[in-house]
C-alpha cells in the first residue's frame, strides 16, 4: 500500500524486502523517506502503462488523451438531451472490453439518481460493442474461443452493478458504503453517477450545509478513485448563471463544486452537431471535438463533417 | 548557536540573505509580480476560479525547483490532479528527466486529519535530518488544494473546523520558517459582491498566508492574469499576464 516503500523491494541484488528493511538505516536513500510518498518518476512509469477507457468516439478519445482516465474524477455536463446518460451507459459497457482486446476488462458501478438508465439501451450498446470489437480483431486473425465466450452482451449486462438512489441521504450512504464494497469487488474499474446534482438541487434551505456535504462527498470520491484505481465519472446538469450583467449556462452546483473534479467536459450543441469541450484538465489542453449518438452508441460524427478544433 | 533568546536586525538580515532567498516559479509573469519568486520561509497562496491555471502553475513550479534549484519538492494532492506526464512534457531536455523527477514527491491526502499527520511527520523527519547534520534539500511544499480539505469542516454550529483551519495555517508557517521551505497552497473562489469572485475560506484565513495571488483566465484569448492581493513588499494590485501552452513558455 505504501508506494514509497516499493523502492526497497527491488530484488535485483538478491535483497528481499525483509532484509532490505533491516538494512534501512545505512542503505536507505535519503530522499525516499517521506512517509508513503511516491516520486514523480515512479508515477510517470505507472502513468505510461495505464490504460484508458474508450468513449467509443475516436475524436473524443483523442482530445481526452486516450479516453477516460483511471484514478481521476471526470465530470461530464450538458443540456438535457445532449447524451450524458448515453455516454454513461457507453462507458459502463466499454470498461468491460477484455484485456486481450485492449480494454480494461473491469466491472462498472452505475449509481442512478434520476431513473434514466435504460437497460434495453444498455443491451443494444453492449451488442454493438461486442460486434465492433470482434470485427476489428477478426481482421488481425484468430480469436481464441475462450475470448470469444467472454464477448457476450449478457455477460456485459451482468457486470454492470446498478444502484438506484432516491434521496441525497441515500446517495451519500451508497458512496460511504462503496469503500467497503470496492475492497471486496476489486474488478470494478469505473463508477458512474447519473446525475450527481439531481438530488442536491431540491430540498436544501441551507446552502452552506449543501456546500459542506458536497465538498466532503467530492473528497470521498477522490479517495475512492485513487485507492482503487478507479475512474469516477460524474454526470451533471446545467443551470443559468448571472455574471457581468448577462445570463449564461454553466454546470449546476455552483463555484465551489467546480473544483471538485479533476477533469471537466462540457457537452453542447453546435448547430445540429453534438460537441464536447474540455474545460479543465491537468494533463491535456483545452480542445473540442464533435461526437454523435447512434443506434450503436457514442461514435465519431460522419466523416464529411469531421473536424477537431484545437483551441 | 544563540546565547540569547532574541535575534538582532543584522542576524535577521544574514538569515534572510543566507537561508530565505527567493525561488523562481519558472513562470516569468508570476516571478515579475513577486520580485523574483516564492520566498523560502513564507506561505504563498494561489487563488482563482476553476480552470484558471492554479494546478498548472504548481506543476510548473515543482518542475522548475527540482530542475534549476536542484531542490526537493513535496506535492500534497487532494484532487488527483498531479500529472507526471504533464511535468515530463514541460521538460526541455529529456536527459535529466529521471534525476529531476525523482526529486518530486507526491502524496495524496483526502482529509484534514491525514493532512495533520503528514505535516507532523514531515516536521519530525526534517528535524531528525537536521540533528544528524544532513543537509536536507526540501525547498518547496505544495498543497493543491488546501481549500478542498477545509470546506467540508468549515461553518455549521461548532467552531472545530475553524480552529483546525487556523492550526493548519500555523503548522505550515512554522514548517516554512524553521526549515527554510517555500510553501505554496491553492485556494478556490466563491462568489463575492456584484457577481465578482473572491478567494474562499473567509476572513480568518485571509491573515494567514504571507502572500496572496489571484489568478484569472480570459475565456476568449486564453491569457492568464495574475494579480497581488496581499504582499509584504509589493504594491497591491500589481498584475501581470502569462499563457499556458504545451512547452510552457510564459
Amino acid at each position: 500500500m505504501l508506494p514509497g516503500r516499493a523502492i526497497f523491494s527491488n530484488r535485483s541484488d538478491g535483497v528481499t524486502p525483509m532484509t532490505a528493511h533491516e538494512r534501512l538505516p545505512q542503505n536507505r536513500p535519503i530522499q525516499s523517506d517521506f512517509f508513503g510518498a511516491q516520486t514523480a518518476w515512479e508515477m510517470l512509469s505507472e502513468e505510461l502503462v495505464q490504460k484508458h477507457i474508450t468513449t467509443g468516439c475516436q475524436d473524443l478519445d483523442d482530445i481526452l488523451g486516450g479516453g477516460i482516465h483511471c484514478k481521476e474524477v471526470t465530470e461530464i455536463g450538458g443540456v438535457p438531451g445532449i447524451g450524458k446518460t448515453q455516454i454513461g451507459i457507453q462507458l459502463a459497457v466499454n470498461v468491460q472490453i477484455p484485456d486481450e482486446f485492449g480494454g480494461l476488462g473491469g466491472k462498472a458501478i452505475y449509481i442512478d439518481t434520476e431513473g434514466s438508465f435504460m437497460v434495453e439501451r444498455a443491451y443494444q450498446i453492449a451488442k454493438a460493442c461486442v460486434q465492433d470489437v470482434l470485427s476489428i480483431s477478426a481482421i488481425d486473425g484468430k480469436v481464441a474461443e475462450t475470448h470469444r465466450k467472454k464477448m457476450n452482451p449478457n455477460v456485459f449486462l451482468a457486470n454492470i452493478l446498478y444502484f438506484r438512489v432516491c434521496s441525497y441521504t441515500e446517495q451519500i450512504a451508497v458512496i460511504n458504503y462503496l469503500e467497503k464494497f470496492l475492497a471486496e469487488e476489486r474488478d470494478v474499474k469505473i463508477l458512474i453517477i447519473d446525475s450527481v446534482s439531481f438530488l442536491f438541487r431540491q430540498d436544501f434551505d441551507d446552502l452552506a450545509l449543501r456546500t459542506r456535504i458536497l465538498s466532503e462527498m467530492s473528497l470521498k470520491l477522490m479517495k475512492l478513485a485513487k485507492s482503487f484505481n478507479l475512474a469516477v465519472v460524474l454526470l451533471n446538469q446545467v443551470t443559468t448563471k448571472f455574471t457581468e450583467g448577462s445570463f449564461h449556462l454553466s454546470l449546476a452546483l455552483g463555484d465551489s463544486w467546480s473544483h471538485a473534479c479533476t477533469n471537466r467536459v462540457i457537452l453542447y450543441w453546435n448547430n445540429d452537431e453534438r460537441c464536447a469541450y474540455i474545460e479543465k484538465s491537468p494533463s491535456v489542453r483545452s480542445a473540442s471535438s464533435g461526437f454523435s449518438v447512434t443506434a450503436e452508441g457514442i461514435r465519431n460524427i460522419i466523416p464529411s463533417h469531421k473536424k477537431i478544433r484545437i483551441l | 548557536m544563540h546565547q540569547h533568546p532574541w535575534q538582532n536586525g543584522m542576524e535577521l538580515l544574514e538569515d534572510v540573505l543566507k537561508n530565505k532567498n527567493c525561488i523562481s516559479t519558472g513562470c516569468e509573469g508570476i516571478d515579475t509580480v513577486l520580485n523574483g519568486g516564492l520566498r523560502k520561509g513564507q506561505l504563498t497562496e494561489l487563488a482563482g476560479p476553476s480552470s484558471s491555471g492554479k494546478t498548472q502553475v504548481c506543476l510548473c513550479t515543482a518542475l522548475h525547483v527540482a530542475d534549476k534549484e536542484m531542490g526537493e519538492v513535496m506535492f500534497l494532492d487532494t484532487g488527483n490532479s498531479f500529472s507526471s506526464k504533464r511535468i515530463a512534457s514541460m521538460m526541455e531536455k529529456e536527459i535529466r528527466l529521471e534525476r529531476v523527477m525523482t526529486r518530486i514527491f507526491h502524496q495524496a491526502v483526502f482529509d484534514i486529519f491525514t493532512m495533520f499527520t503528514v505535516l507532523n511527520d514531515l516536521c519530525l523527519n526534517l528535524r531528525q535530518e537536521e540533528e544528524r547534520n544532513r543537509e536536507r534539500k526540501l525547498c518547496l511544499l505544495i498543497i493543491d488544494s488546501i481549500s478542498s480539505l477545509i470546506t467540508p469542516i468549515l461553518g455549521g454550529k461548532n467552531s472545530n473546523g475553524w480552529s483546525m483551519m487556523v492550526s493548519i495555517g500555523f503548522l505550515l508557517k512554522k514548517l516554512a520558517y524553521e526549515h527554510n521551505i517555500a510553501v505554496l497552497v491553492t485556494n478556490h473562489t466563491v462568489g463575492g459582491e456584484r457577481g465578482s469572485s473572491k478567494p474562499a475560506l473567509g476572513e480568518s484565513w485571509k491573515c494567514i498566508p504571507h502572500v496572496r495571488l489571484f489568478l484569472s483566465n480570459d475565456r476568449e484569448t486564453y491569457i492568464r492574469n495574475v494579480s497581488v492581493l496581499k504582499h509584504t513588499s509589493v504594491i497591491l494590485g500589481r498584475s501581470s499576464t502569462f499563457m499556458i501552452n504545451d512547452g510552457w513558455k510564459i
